[in-house]
């Protein structure tokens, strides 16, 4: 991938993050959440913002970096001369030009 | 260029659609065990008892996961993440020693498209049939079967959102709410999401899900080698491919073993020439090794012009299963499984949660005693009642009283008050308690926790 590719990954990652950001803290008080873990997890409100932040950063990052890795290398959908695209294999009948193979009977 | 010639020469190539011949043999009997047991876990599971309950059943509102004989609460989801690992790794280990087998025999989009490719084939024929009816004008037989095919598969993808469901809803229950038309909406989004779910990939998306879809198919290259086993044609023994009778000398007709009957590509679920080399849309499910050999059986030729074999087999060399990357994974697997059976058995199926009263530091008592009172969250996560003795270790000074008496149905959770008193002249300050929580009947199950515990400074 090139670089370019790479800062519109980090970039979309970090809006698709703030945007989960501002929408999760508006619906969540991260005080009312220390006593919802199963493990003992009191936090303090600055940490509990840095890392639901991170988190979804790094959640957002896979699935933007994982999305152009998908388009990057596979075959380029619906065009003729696609990357890794190869022409569509030619069939006939078994038996044309093998007379063993004679309709059905090639099992 | 101009817009004529664009129109002509457009460099759109829509994907064509795959219809495999059915094929029969030693793989082909191996998927369909694939199939059936992998898909019988699948249906059958929910319908099974275990103890008295759903012998699998994630039951979210309850927040508890039962697996046969265990039961997962949230504070165990630790062992569940570990389970998840212990399953990609397995999955790393057996594409570097056998290549894509998961992907041939065992992915449900594998497994569930051969089910929609049987439906299919059983309404409407096989690959000639079905070519030559897509191709015919509508008539009343056309849109009967394609009808009838339609309704089969949209029958089975809702039996497999309704299974689906099954594993987070009692499925009894489910089931009459489903016969009485008493489903809750999110009962009914899933069973219909998972259904469509399966609809669109295993009946219409199919090959081109592990072509376009799947990462896993792009990351494999990482885990192969040139010992990992791949499906492959023997280019030297194959070519020069050409028809011929069986009676002719290949010799004398300068051709290899190949008679390009092109079954191969015919049989194959992603329409591609294994003849042209390891292809990335190749899923390893052996249908044109299958198919080969009984090419290769009716010309009396030597079966295995396409076989599972290595690249290093391939050029002459020995194929070594022993490499480091193997053993590596083996470890770790190994590793694993034994932490994860250790660390389940080790299990204690008690948790207790002891909180301080936040609203007083501590309460002096007319005798010159200092009480502080705690919230105790007790949790039997264990299949059995119990009543439980609870005591403050190494202070014969404190004394602790609980109310109301701690006894617990199985997996049950309790409330409690909890009050510890000790003399004001035992110390100073805060100080840590412990508190030991124990069975009073059998099996002996005890947990320890610490507490702070507060009195005057002065």
């Amino acid at each position: 991938m090139r670089q370019r590719d790479w800062a519109v990954v980090l970039w979309i990652a970090f809006l698709s993050a703030a945007s989960g950001f501002f929408v999760l803290f508006g619906l969540i008080d991260p005080l009312d959440m220390i006593g919802a873990w199963a493990h003992k997890f009191d936090i303090g409100v600055r940490l509990a913002y840095g890392l639901a932040f991170t988190f979804l950063y790094l959640l957002c990052l896979l699935a933007a970096a994982l999305t152009m890795f998908m388009i990057r290398t596979g075959p380029a959908r619906g065009h003729v001369e696609g990357k890794g695209r190869r022409p569509i294999p030619e069939v006939h009948d078994p038996s044309q030009s093998n007379p063993d193979l004679d309709g059905e009977d090639w099992r | 260029m101009s817009h004529a010639q664009d129109e002509s020469s457009s460099l759109y190539r829509k994907e064509p659609k795959v219809y495999p011949r059915d094929v029969t043999g030693t793989f082909a009997g191996l998927r369909k065990l694939a199939v059936f047991v992998l898909l019988g876990l699948y249906y059958i599971l929910p319908w099974l008892n275990w103890d008295g309950r759903q012998s699998v059943l994630f039951d979210l509102p309850a927040r508890k996961f039962y697996i046969l004989n265990l039961t997962f609460w949230p504070q165990d989801f630790i062992f569940l993440t570990l389970m998840l690992i212990i399953a990609g790794l397995t999955l790393f280990f057996v594409t570097a020693v056998a290549g894509r087998l998961w992907c041939g025999y065992a992915c449900p989009q594998t497994v569930w498209t051969e089910v929609y490719l049987w439906m299919e084939r059983w309404v409407e024929g096989d690959r000639n049939k079905r070519i030559k009816l897509d191709a015919s004008p509508w008539s009343a037989g056309k849109i009967l079967r394609k009808t009838s095919k339609q309704a089969l598969w949209i029958g089975f993808a809702l039996w497999t959102g309704f299974t689906f469901v099954g594993f987070f809803t009692p499925i009894r229950g489910l089931g009459q709410s489903v016969v009485s038309f008493q489903l809750g909406g999110w009962e009914t989004f899933w069973l219909l999401f998972y259904s469509f779910a399966t609809y669109g990939n295993a009946g219409i998306l199919r090959e081109q899900v592990c072509k376009y879809m799947c990462p896993y198919a792009r990351f494999q290259s990482a885990m192969f080698d040139k010992d990992t086993l791949v499906i492959a044609y023997d280019e030297a023994r194959g070519e020069p491919r050409g028809g011929r009778s069986k009676s002719d000398n290949r010799a004398d007709k300068g051709l290899g073993d190949c008679i390009g009957c092109t079954l191969c590509v015919q049989v194959c679920p992603t329409g591609i020439d294994i003849r042209e080399g390891l292809q990335i849309e190749c899923i390893a499910c052996a249908a044109c090794i299958d198919v080969c050999d009984q090419v290769m059986d009716k010309m009396d030729y030597k079966r295995g012009l396409i076989s599972y074999t290595t690249e290093h087999k391939l050029s002459g060399h020995k194929t070594q299963l022993l490499r480091p990357r193997i053993l590596v994974y083996a470890i770790l697997l190994l590793s694993l499984l034994a932490g994860l059976t250790w660390s389940v058995n080790q299990r204690v199926l008690l948790r207790a949660d002891l909180l301080r009263d936040r609203n007083a530091l501590y309460r002096e008592l007319p005798d010159e005693m200092i009480e502080n009172v705690y919230t105790l969250k007790l949790i039997n996560m264990d299949s059995k009642p119990h009543r439980y003795k609870i005591e403050v270790l190494n202070n014969e000074n404190m004394t602790l009283f609980v109310s109301p008496e701690p006894e617990l149905q199985a997996e049950e959770v309790g409330n409690f008050i909890v009050r510890i008193q000790a003399p004001k002249n035992a110390g100073r300050g805060s100080m840590e308690v412990d508190v030991r929580f124990s069975t009073l009947d059998e099996p002996v199950i005890e947990r320890t926790v610490s507490a702070r515990f507060l009195m005057p400074f002065d």
